[in-house]
């Protein structure tokens, strides 16, 4: 646990052709973090713990957090050629780490599948993207926002489960959280959460990647996991025991050193 | 005056239980009765053809999805019978759920196909559908409002353009677009749609000088709506008249009040539809879920919907049986009585249209026979004198397309 202040920047840019909520901080090479179809509220702990030895840069996905939500965004594979855009315009040098959670892990996947020289290691994390064999993914829109965040967190006296979602959210919060569920909604409806031709491209995948799966994810079943780690050729897996969907939200710093193990390995 | 007969031809068991309520998106389909349904469905046609023997001018069908409370799955089924076994009644779809149909062509060639056989009778109404619907058809609620748009841009080329030609859009491609059957009804059937509380849906529907109908809606609430639909008329540069309003309302008539109060209770007992004035809302986040309604919208709705300074909500939505009589929300009397609260509703709101609601709820066939006699006999006849009298001309006497007189072939 840091106790240091959180040693980020927090600022509005226009990159790739959309007003991009940006958070990025620490230093050295650069390291990308997409984050899943539930947003990110905030400069988390994890990403400070890895900040300590990358420089983390957190977009905020068109629709999600402020940042603006074109109408040609329409399915997860444009939004991995945006993240495609956006890597270049930022300046970011290639190839970068790349952590994925969630929606974020199933953009990463796309994207390492079209090109090989993009990512120099990947994360992904409870990734969506994948029929599980077994189980069903979750169905956000059958239930509500603050089932959402009941149902990704395995522990719910968790710290950062309290901090943000398991108490009365205010009014700009929960409108927050109903924009990020319609953006959620245009990329995920149909086929939902998942591509169909994905799982015949993982094999095209030459990035070294690391699977990290919480042992309880109560989103994306553990059975896509194993899926991920047959497609992809080398796939290392880190199941967090006791986890649910967040690794990074419930347990940080076990996360960031699973993260890290690997990222420096 | 348009009058017409409708039902929400609710799923009818003696022993539904008080948790399931309207059963929608949460109860099994293995309690589905096909011998039930089958005597139901019967029954629900058998009362439509005497709803037109006894002088109703329209008959009201119309669809949802995973719902007991609205047996009708889909609408076309019925109005393609009713083509056939109904004879000069018109058949009013209000309507089908233009965002659900991922083949807009195959609903352009049933609609026209329905309006060929009844013989130019079709009124194929519009509607987007709440969020129960695009869940129960995977459809994409967050672009229920384009897809509404374009399928009705489709449908009005494919029924007045000669094919083929191509149609290319956002949401719906296709290369050959030739149906062989086109619409009796030239230049097309009369497009009509409902609505509860949407001001973009009124305001959508005053530019493409659509009748618009609401649908069990306080009376205040109403004429607002109304009102919106005349300012978007000025603005579009005509004048909104009786003949583009339409008013949806409960009614059960006896001979006399303390019977009409003992059975017209049982409208708002058993398998009720979600939007009426009593009843527990179904889940909010599947009936609206993100992005189906614009956060504008939302909060509109919010606005026009909102408990007034003693608390009540102006929807009534938590409104009791007698509530709702003593505020004209339903029309519950003898026939001179039910005349007096229908004449009171048509001077305030100035329609051209008005549904009866009726034999609905836990209503038997029996009392629904009943109070359709009654309603032929006494209350229908008063109607169209009242309605000469306040000048109130219904869609088959003024065109709303161009407020010109319609003629009888027209018509």
């Amino acid at each position: 646990m840091t106790n240091s202040p959180a040693a980020f920047t927090e600022e509005t840019v226009d990159i790739a052709g959309i007003s991009v909520q940006l958070r990025s901080g620490g230093s050295g090479e650069p390291l990308l973090v997409l984050h899943g179809e539930l947003g990110v509220p905030d400069w988390l702990e994890a990403h400070e713990l890895l900040a300590r030895h990358y420089s983390v840069c957190v977009p905020s996905l068109p629709g999600f957090g402020t940042s603006s939500f074109p109408d040609w965004l329409m399915s997860v594979r444009d939004l991995s050629a945006w993240v495609n855009w956006f890597v270049r315009e930022c300046g970011l040098a290639t190839p970068l780490n790349v952590v994925g959670f969630s929606m974020g892990g199933w953009i990463a996947a796309e994207l390492a599948t079209t090109n090989s020289a993009l990512f120099s290691k990947m994360v992904l994390v409870g990734a969506a993207g994948l029929k599980p064999r077994e189980g069903e993914i979750w169905d956000y829109f059958l239930n509500s926002a603050k089932d959402a965040f009941q149902q990704s967190f395995h522990d719910h006296e968790s710290a950062q489960y309290l901090k943000y979602y398991g108490r009365d959210w205010t009014p700009d919060e929960a409108e927050q959280v109903e924009t990020n569920r319609e953006a959620a909604i245009r990329y995920l409806w149909r086929p939902y959460m998942h591509s169909v031709t994905l799982p015949d491209l993982l094999p095209a995948i030459a990035t070294p990647t690391l699977l990290v799966w919480g042992r309880q994810d109560g989103i994306v079943p553990i059975s896509s996991c194993e899926l991920y780690q047959q497609g992809i050729a080398n796939a290392q897996v880190a199941v967090m025991e006791d986890c649910g969907h967040m690794p990074e939200m419930e347990k940080p710093e076990e996360f960031a050193n699973t993260v890290l193990g690997f990222l420096k390995g | 005056m348009f009058i017409g007969h409708f039902t929400e031809e609710p799923w009818q068991v003696p022993d539904w239980p008080d948790e399931w309520g309207t059963g929608i998106h949460k109860v099994s389909n293995a309690e589905y009765d096909p011998y039930r349904a089958a005597n139901l469905y019967n029954r629900y046609l058998d009362e439509k053809i005497y709803a037109e023997e006894v002088g109703f001018d329209g008959l009201m069908v119309n669809e949802h999805h995973s719902a007991p409370f609205c047996m009708n799955g889909v609408a076309n089924v019925q109005a393609s019978i009713l083509a056939r076994i109904t004879t000069k009644v018109k058949i009013l779809l209000l309507g089908n759920i233009l965002p659900i149909h991922d083949d807009p062509l195959w609903l352009a060639e049933q609609l026209a196909m329905i309006d060929v056989i009844s013989r130019g009778r079709l009124i194929p109404g519009i509607v987007r559908g709440s969020g129960g619907e695009s869940i129960s058809h995977n459809i994409p609620p967050h672009y229920n409002r384009e897809r509404f748009e374009e399928a009705h841009d489709f449908l009005i080329k494919t029924w007045t353009t000669p094919g083929p030609f191509r149609w290319e859009g956002k949401h719906f491609h296709y290369r050959y677009v030739n149906p062989w059957a086109v619409p009796y009804h030239k230049p097309h059937p009369p497009i009509w749609v409902p609505g509860t509380s949407s001001r973009e849906t009124v305001e959508w529907c005053a530019r493409h000088r659509y009748p618009y109908v609401m649908l069990s809606t306080q009376l205040e609430l109403t004429r607002e709506m109304f009102k919106i639909y005349y300012e978007t008329a000025e603005e579009e540069g005509y004048e909104a008249g009786p003949q583009h309003m339409g008013y949806m309302f409960f009614v059960h008539v006896e001979e006399t009040k303390a019977r009409a109060m003992e059975v017209g209770r049982t409208l708002t007992q058993g398998v009720r539809s979600p939007f009426d004035p009593g009843v527990q809302r179904p889940i909010p986040w599947i009936m609206s879920p993100p992005g189906l309604n614009s956060r504008k919208a939302v909060a509109l709705r919010r606005q026009m919907t909102a408990p007034d300074a003693t608390g009540k909500t102006r929807a009534g939505a938590l409104a009791s049986f007698e509530d709702q009589v003593a505020t004209r929300g339903m029309i519950v009397g003898t026939p001179e009585q039910c005349v007096e609260d229908i004449r009171y509703i048509m001077d305030y709101l100035r329609p051209g249209i008005i549904i009866f609601r009726t034999g609905d709820g836990a209503m038997d066939h029996e009392s629904q026979m009943r109070t359709l006699k009654l309603m032929g006999e006494e209350v229908l006849p008063a109607m169209r004198d009242i309605a000469k009298e306040l000048g109130l001309p219904g869609p088959y006497e003024v065109d709303p397309a161009t407020n010109e007189p319609v003629t009888a072939l027209a018509s």
